[in-house]
């Protein structure tokens, strides 16, 4: 078909409607603003091609034309998500990308040309359904946007200085540090959709706990001194990312903690930096992604994902961890790519064959998948041991 | 009746299907034609031709909607994905068998036996309150959709026995001649190496390669605004370019003649030679001066010519007698100066399309 550029935005706009519609459902239904986060940006990624590329390039679109353009419009969403940082599942904003592409198809190969006869020939475009979409689509985003700025969370500034805690949130905010801000005794998550960015924790029993709320962010916060864990979460979902978990001079507890969430899908660490402790980050019956992370010098285990946990080990550094650097245990799932394991030191007064020094070691019926990981720097590179799997490629 | 079609060929079918889809009753639509069959001049000369697949794509159909088209179609009648996916590549062309059916189909079921009056008009006079076809009316609303005026024969060649037009029946002598560079010139190549004879193409320029008879991008709006915004002389100048002969790409057209040339059975050459037979693929007389109705029409109303066309607004309808309580449009290859590809059923729904607005918009209807 040829489309004019009135009729390539007319019939986009017309067919972005419906999902424009369900994310604003699913918004409201989930209380969550990546649904029309995602709306928005595929309409804003849509028309930019539109009026920048698509019209200049293509005189003529053939049908099949539509796959190659619709994946690179989802590559282009997948970026712009990104790069805002939008918090949307993966699969949840492709399943929403496909359903609106499929329905965008459906529309422009059948329903347009029965709803309007002279579709092809008038390039696309819609007449006065094309202007009721572009308005509806507009009010809708703008409704759906104004409802979530009108119920943004507060943004609460912590000034420099120390800070005595704990410090307990219990109301949806954000927590902003500014640069000094230290909270002194750990900081307790007891609300949905916390977000605590650029905040210094030293001390109390856990550094910061997160427990049975959802949508907490930790961005940017350094974390010293705990007494048991760094970050502990339970039953709770979270996104880690660029954080600093010291534990130094704490030999049984962990870095970062991440249990029993699997009802909260998938969590992420990304970006931190753990130093001692007796596990940097460990995982129970969870499924979070661990990526681009430094653990270092920990006493038991660098990674462990146990469990019956699923996820993913990625490009994440390990160094000088005791008997195990990284460890996929319990029945668990283990994706494991990209990492570099060194220096692992063999924990000879242990007497357990199991803690010589392996770089990955897959224990007690778990699976671990590996690729293209640095390990030769350790004792033993890899081993699976009670009846777990353990498959290399490069 | 307040509606009449001039013309029962496939530009007024088309046209036809349109004007039932908005609504109107058979009853309230007058089709002057002299034959019943919509297909049977067009399904005489492809079979003249012996053409087996339409050079239309999927949309080449006779109904107003562009979906479903005859791949869906025929997707559905042979239970496979196959015709859609050719489809989406552009590389569904129908067979004529389906093409014919389809407009059987469609004439059973649209009431166009209830709106056939049999008949040539010969004099379209605008009158109060619309338009006397030859005595008949007034109709507030005519589209003439006349067809093609006559088979084009070079002057110089009328009188010369070995002449035939593509488009006539005939066999394959033992040295043919084809004249023209167009679908039906590529197809008469085919037919006779295929026949066994010996080809020699005469032509006066190089055939222009394309799927469709225009560009794409002239049968929407994306083309056509521009031509439309044309003047009066560059707009002549670019519909004889977009018209001039073509014919597919594709294997299936240059193979057998590379073989045929290679076998010394295929050659081109500028003027014609001793051969036994001269086909002329030269298509049909053009020009609304060919059409003695049209010409009566032009004439009685004065209506604005530029070199062979008819001047007509975008949506083919005649200016000069189109206002907010009549409408005169032209349908089928007069209509090109409205849309160069006026000549098929893409450009029959245009047209149609454009009309149905007319009337629609009409206070009087």
């Amino acid at each position: 078909m040829s489309y004019t550029l009135r009729g390539r935005i007319e019939s986009r706009l017309a067919a972005l409607l419906p999902v424009v519609a369900v994310a604003c459902v699913l918004m409201a239904v989930m209380h969550r603003w990546w649904p029309v986060q995602a709306a928005g940006l595929m309409l804003a990624a849509g028309l930019a091609l539109d009026v920048l590329v698509y019209d200049r390039v293509l005189r003529y679109q053939p049908a099949w034309a539509s796959l190659p353009l619709g994946a690179l419009e989802l590559g282009i969403l997948l970026g712009l998500m990104r790069v805002l940082g939008a918090m949307a599942p993966l699969w949840a904003a492709l399943g929403l990308f496909a359903g609106g592409w499929l329905l965008a198809q459906l529309l422009g190969q059948a329903g347009f040309p029965l709803l309007r006869l002279g579709y092809a020939e008038e390039g696309g475009e819609l007449g006065r359904v094309g202007l009721v979409a572009a308005l509806a689509v507009a009010v809708a985003l703008t409704g759906a946007g104004a409802t979530a700025y009108a119920g943004r969370a507060p943004v609460v500034y912590l000034a420099a200085g120390v800070h005595q805690g704990p410090l307990v949130i219990t109301r949806q905010e954000i927590l902003v540090g500014d640069p000094g801000a230290i909270v002194r005794g750990g900081i307790v998550v007891r609300a949905n959709d916390v977000t605590i960015r650029g905040v210094t924790v030293v001390g109390g029993d856990n550094g910061i706990t997160v427990e049975g709320v959802r949508g907490t962010v930790l961005d940017g916060v350094s974390v010293s001194g705990a007494k048991l864990d760094g970050i502990e979460v339970q039953g709770a979902g979270i996104m880690i990312k660029d954080c600093t978990v010291d534990m130094h001079g704490n030999s049984l507890g962990k870095g970062i903690e991440i249990s029993y969430n699997m009802g909260m899908g998938m969590s992420m660490v990304e970006g931190c930096t753990v130093v001692g402790g007796m596990e940097g980050i460990t995982t129970h019956s969870s499924m979070t992604d661990i990526v681009h992370d430094r653990v270092s010098g920990t006493e038991m285990r660098g990674i462990s994902v146990t469990e019956m946990s699923m996820g993913t080990v990625m490009d994440s550094e390990v160094s000088n961890a005791l008997g195990i650097g990284i460890y996929c245990n319990d029945r668990s799932m283990c994706m494991i790519e990209h990492n570099t394991v060194v220096g692992t030191r063999p924990d000879v007064a242990s007497g357990n064959p199991t803690r010589r020094g392996f770089a990955v070691l897959a224990s007690f019926q778990s699976e671990a998948d590996l690729r293209d990981n640095q390990l030769d720097s350790n004792p033993v590179p890899m081993g699976a041991v009670i009846n777990s799997r353990i498959a290399a490629t490069h | 009746m307040s509606v009449a079609v001039v013309g029962s060929g496939l530009a007024g079918f088309t046209a036809y299907q349109a004007l039932r889809r908005g609504g109107l009753a058979p009853e309230e639509i007058a089709v002057f034609g002299t034959e019943d069959d919509p297909a049977g001049a067009f399904r005489r000369r492809a079979a003249a031709i012996r053409q087996r697949r339409m050079r239309s794509e999927s949309d080449g159909h006779c109904l107003p909607a562009t979906f479903p088209g005859l791949a869906a179609r025929s997707a559905l009648g042979r239970r496979s994905p196959a015709p859609l996916v050719a489809s989406a590549l552009d590389r569904y062309h129908p067979t004529l068998e389906e093409f014919l059916s389809h407009v059987e189909r469609v004439r059973e079921r649209s009431g166009w036996e209830r709106s056939l009056h049999s008949g040539r008009i010969e004099r379209v006079r605008a009158v109060d309150g619309g338009f006397e076809l030859d005595g008949n009316g007034p109709f507030p609303h005519v589209l003439l959709a006349p067809g093609q005026p006559g088979l084009n024969v070079p002057e110089e060649l009328r009188a010369d026995p070995r002449v035939v037009h593509a488009y006539e029946q005939h066999e394959y002598a033992r040295t043919v001649t084809v004249i023209g560079a167009g679908l039906a010139a590529a197809t008469e190549w085919l037919n006779a190496l295929e026949a066994g004879a010996e080809v020699v193409s005469v032509r006066r320029r190089e055939p222009i390669r394309r799927t469709l008879n225009v560009p794409r991008e002239y049968f929407s709006r994306r083309g056509l605004a521009e031509f439309h915004r044309l003047g009066a002389d560059e707009r002549a100048a670019r519909l004889r370019t977009l018209l001039a002969p073509s014919y597919p790409r594709g294997a299936a057209w240059d193979e057998p003649l590379r073989r045929a040339a290679a076998e010394g059975r295929f050659r081109v050459e500028s003027s014609l030679n001793g051969c036994e037979q001269v086909i002329c693929a030269t298509g049909f007389l053009c020009g609304f001066r060919h059409d003695a109705p049209l010409a009566r029409l032009v004439d009685d109303h004065g209506l604005e010519t530029v070199d062979t066309w008819i001047v007509v607004a975008a949506d083919g309808t005649v200016p000069a007698l189109t206002d907010a309580t009549r409408t005169l449009a032209l349908a089928g290859a007069p209509a090109q100066w409205a849309f160069p590809a006026a000549d098929t059923l893409a450009g029959a729904r245009y047209v149609g399309h454009g009309f149905l607005r007319r009337i629609k918009a009409c206070r009087t209807r």
